[in-house]
């Protein structure tokens, strides 16, 4: 009994949170095969303090919802967060946030229920998602002493494999910008523009964007999930 | 999904205080509030619909709808490309009937009649398109009837087969009273004479009795009860149910009525009628009052009874006896001209339009001035010059006419004919600058003595013009050359074509010059957003549609004509005489034309834009302005612009 007791104090014997458990067990033998237009998307953006993952936080979360490949414009969310040191924070503000709005908004542990909840079991798509989920599986680890295994898709990844493959068919053509930024891409795609640095306008460019390279890709033959991994290579990865 | 339940629909729970809110992208908010019809919806509505939008692209090439096959379950909004909307005939060609761009609509037709798509839709570019659930449109259209109205009236089959549907949408502001009678009169209203027949009546004789009182229905009742209607039989049903099925006519009229009969309350407005019309595909509804059938009304019924019709304004004009009431008529020539825009007319049909409304007008008040100031001692002929003269006026330009009258018979007749004519011509014009006609600038006007001259002189003039080319009068004059008969004796003019047609031959000198200034004629201009635009000065970064764009095609016909010895005047008309001819190739003419009509629509729909916004109209179109199928359809037609001068510069080679 004791050394139960003692075991369910370290974290890798601890039983899992129920929401996590559910989690892990919505993609238990998950299914790459099937075509694309059958997954569920959720487009996320983070608003940072910074870019140190030990030191700096969150302070905005927007995300928008993709089924049948198409934005769901009624299915999005978004949220402003607390952070901890928030006197900190205004000195690094570098977005459109005033320290007004964070000092009423909600903290963390009141955000990541809601947004897990919006989540869903939904595949996530990010631009360089990598950043954003370093700092939400942070969270989620805190909060639930786990991490989400929902695949993930990274729109900067897709692109390079896009244009890859669009420098394959035209060898001449030199590529218009080396950039990978998401305004930039949006920019030379001629895509419908958003408002930069604001999280859920960021996450509807992104969607713009994966809507597009997506639907490009499936016109040369893209037609599974697993298709999109071969095309864009490194474009997903798994994050367990 | 539990997403669904915690998510929706709580906009601005939290929003002050930063919390978690599904607000919908203020981008898809701006784009409903930039798009006709939506835009005049209250910001509740709009942000509802917003919500309820989905985003879907569809790369270059997709297929979106299929004719007679897909089902429309969602009504497309064009945020940002393009789309080709055509039908395939039954040989397989393919027959084009629209260009839709960004803020244009795809598939609302169908939802509302229900029926699947009526064209095919294929992007032309990279396209993004709001999709607006189905259910969700027809309710809009259910609760609010300015936007019902709008795509109501773009239905009208004549609108629906333009290939200007996007020019019209984008460019024009749609005004609160056009469409008034919609809202005012009623069912009630537009029934006449109801006419029944018995439904033992064999089908010839319900025929016979169509045919008898001129009408395309007639109601069946019930033998017992002359007031109890069962039915309804019309032309259509002649046509398909007798003719073609070879039915026996002596069968009666019950084999092929409609029944029981459709109606809609006496006291309904028109709009609402139409509506059901348009939902339910049926074109003659009963009237009924106070229980009783009391008519019949026709879709055509209502479209005949809309207002702002040119032959009637053309009708007003004619029946005015004094000067004053002329004055207001020709103030209408505007709503003239964009109700039959609204109705899908091209832009050489709009100015042929006004050049009939524009001569009626002279008529009237050159018939008033015949009998104020008494027969004129000679025949005389009102010339009209320039765009007027080439039928290729848009709105109000400049006064450039002339009068040439016959050779008086001695020195007494001619100076009773200069005086009478000086006076004419001076009352005249200002007549027709009450009108709202400007003055010339140059004063190339009847009143000039200059251009009020007898036959002889006039003849002098074009010969010195032809056989002595100084190269700036003869730019000035070329106004003249594409002189028509506005009123009078046709034969003076036609006496002045033979004599031009003839010298012109006789002098090839004249139209190679002619020629080599329509090639030379290239002023310097810079490129903003890939177009040609001016340079400086005023309208810096603005195209001028006139000078750029359209005169280099009016001198490459005219040069041509003159060269060719053709007497029409209209730019149109000369170019398909020219082909017709072999002078130009067809394809050469096909390009010309569609090049020419595009820019000569852009022209008159940027005028009626700014005459309703109270400024003068100018020919200066912001390329900015332009939605992007537009800039390209321009550019198209600026390439055609370099075809015509290679052509003209190899029949008038540089020495």
């Amino acid at each position: 009994m004791v050394l139960a007791d003692l075991l369910k104090k370290l974290p890798w014997f601890r039983p899992r949170h129920p929401l996590i458990a559910k989690n892990h067990a919505a993609f238990k033998g998950f299914d790459q095969r099937r075509p694309l237009v059958d997954y569920s998307f959720v487009v996320l953006d983070t608003e940072l303090t910074g870019l140190d993952r030990g030191l700096d936080e969150i302070v905005a979360i927007g995300a928008v919802r993709i089924d049948n490949l198409q934005i769901d414009l009624g299915q999005t969310f978004h949220t402003y967060v607390r952070p901890q040191r928030l006197d900190h924070t205004e000195a690094t503000l570098v977005h459109r946030i005033t320290p007004e709005q964070l000092r009423r908004a909600p903290t963390l542990a009141e955000v990541i229920p809601e947004f897990l909840a919006f989540v869903g079991e939904d595949l996530l798509v990010g631009h360089y998602l990598e950043l954003d989920m370093s700092f939400l599986q942070r969270a989620v680890a805190q909060f639930y002493q786990g991490t989400l295994v929902n695949p993930c898709i990274d729109t900067m990844r897709l692109s390079q494999g896009y244009k890859e493959v669009q420098l394959g068919y035209y060898q001449n053509q030199q590529p218009i910008s080396n950039s990978y930024r998401l305004s930039d891409l949006s920019r030379e795609f001629q895509l419908p523009l958003f408002e930069a640095h604001d999280a859920l306008e960021d996450a509807l460019q992104t969607a713009y964007l994966f809507l597009y390279l997506v639907k490009k890709f499936r016109k040369g033959g893209l037609i599974t999930l697993q298709d999109l991994y071969r095309a864009g290579r490194s474009a997903i990865w798994k994050d367990h | 999904m539990m997403a669904e339940t915690v998510f929706q629909g709580d906009d601005g729970r939290r929003e002050t205080t930063g919390g978690v809110h599904a607000v919908p992208p203020g981008v898809a908010v701006a784009f409903f509030r930039e798009t006709m019809p939506f835009k005049e919806l209250p910001d509740s509505e709009i942000l509802s619909l917003a919500r309820h939008c989905r985003v879907d692209f569809f790369p270059k090439g997709t297929r979106l709808l299929t004719y007679n096959e897909s089902e429309v379950t969602h009504l497309h909004l064009i945020q940002r490309g393009g789309v080709k909307a055509f039908i395939t005939d039954g040989d397989g060609k393919v027959v084009l009937k629209d260009y839709r761009g960004v803020g244009a609509n795809i598939g609302a037709l169908g939802i509302i009649t229900g029926r699947l798509a009526n064209l095919n839709i294929e992007m032309i570019e990279d396209t993004f398109c709001y999709l607006l659930p189905r259910e969700v449109f027809l309710e809009l259209i259910r609760k609010n009837s300015t936007v019902a109205h709008f795509f109501l009236k773009s239905f009208s089959e004549k609108v629906v087969d333009t290939a200007y549907n996007e020019l019209r949408n984008n460019r024009l502001s749609r005004r609160a009273n056009e469409d008034l009678y919609l809202f005012n009169a009623t069912a009630g209203d537009l029934i006449k004479t109801l006419q029944t027949i018995s439904a033992s009546a064999s089908i010839q004789e319900a025929a016979a009795a169509m045919a008898r009182h001129g009408i395309g229905s007639l109601l069946v009742y019930a033998d017992e009860d002359p007031g109890a209607i069962i039915g309804i039989i019309t032309d259509t049903d002649l046509r398909t149910k007798v003719v073609a099925e070879g039915r026996d006519h002596r069968q009666p009229v019950t084999a092929i009525m409609s029944g029981p009969l459709k109606t809609v309350p006496a006291r309904a407005l028109c709009f609402d009628v139409l509506l059901k019309m348009m939902a339910t595909g049926i074109h003659h509804l009963g009237v009924e009052q106070g229980g009783r059938v009391v008519g019949v009304v026709t879709s055509h019924d209502i479209m005949v009874q809309q207002g702002n019709s040119p032959y009637y304004l053309f009708k007003e004009i004619s029946a005015q006896n004094e000067f004053r009431g002329i004055y207001p008529l020709s103030q209408k020539i505007p709503d003239i001209v964009r109700s039959i825009i609204n109705e899908g007319a091209k832009a050489g049909n709009i100015a042929r339009m006004i050049a009939i409304l524009n001569d009626r007008i002279l008529s009237r008040i050159l018939e008033l001035l015949e009998e104020k100031l008494g027969h004129p001692p000679v025949r005389y002929c009102w010339l009209l010059l320039g765009s007027e003269g080439r039928r290729e006026q848009t709105f109000k330009t400049d006064q450039d006419n002339a009068i040439v009258y016959a050779d008086p018979e001695d020195e007494q007749e001619a100076e009773r004919a200069k005086s009478y004519f000086q006076r004419f011509a001076a009352e005249a014009i200002d007549h027709l600058v009450n009108c709202g006609y400007p003055l010339c600038q140059g004063d190339i006007m009847a009143r000039n003595p200059r251009w009020c001259q007898p036959l002889s002189v006039w003849k002098g003039y074009f010969r010195h013009w032809i056989n002595a080319p100084d190269p700036l009068e003869l730019m000035h004059s070329t106004i003249f050359f594409d002189f028509r008969c506005g009123y009078g004796a046709e034969r003076l003019a036609s006496e002045l074509r033979d004599l031009l047609v003839d010298e012109v031959k006789k002098q090839d000198i004249f139209s190679y010059y002619l020629g080599r200034d329509c090639i030379a004629n290239r002023a310097p201009l810079s490129f903003f957003n890939n177009f040609i635009v001016e340079k400086n000065g005023e309208h810096k970064n603005s195209l001028d549609i006139k000078i750029r764009g359209l005169t280099p095609f009016v001198d490459f016909a005219r040069v041509l004509a003159l060269r060719y010895g053709l007497r029409e005047t209209n730019t149109l008309d000369r170019l398909r005489l020219l082909m017709g001819e072999n002078h130009i190739s067809a394809d050469l003419y096909r390009a010309t034309v569609d090049a020419y009509e595009l820019q000569m629509q852009l022209r008159v729909i940027h005028q009626l834009g700014q005459i309703e916004q109270g400024t003068l109209p100018d020919n200066f179109i912001q390329p900015e302005q332009l939605t992007h199928l537009e800039k390209r359809m321009l550019k198209d037609a600026f390439t055609v612009i370099e075809r015509i001068q290679t052509v003209l510069d190899k029949i008038f080679p540089a020495a």
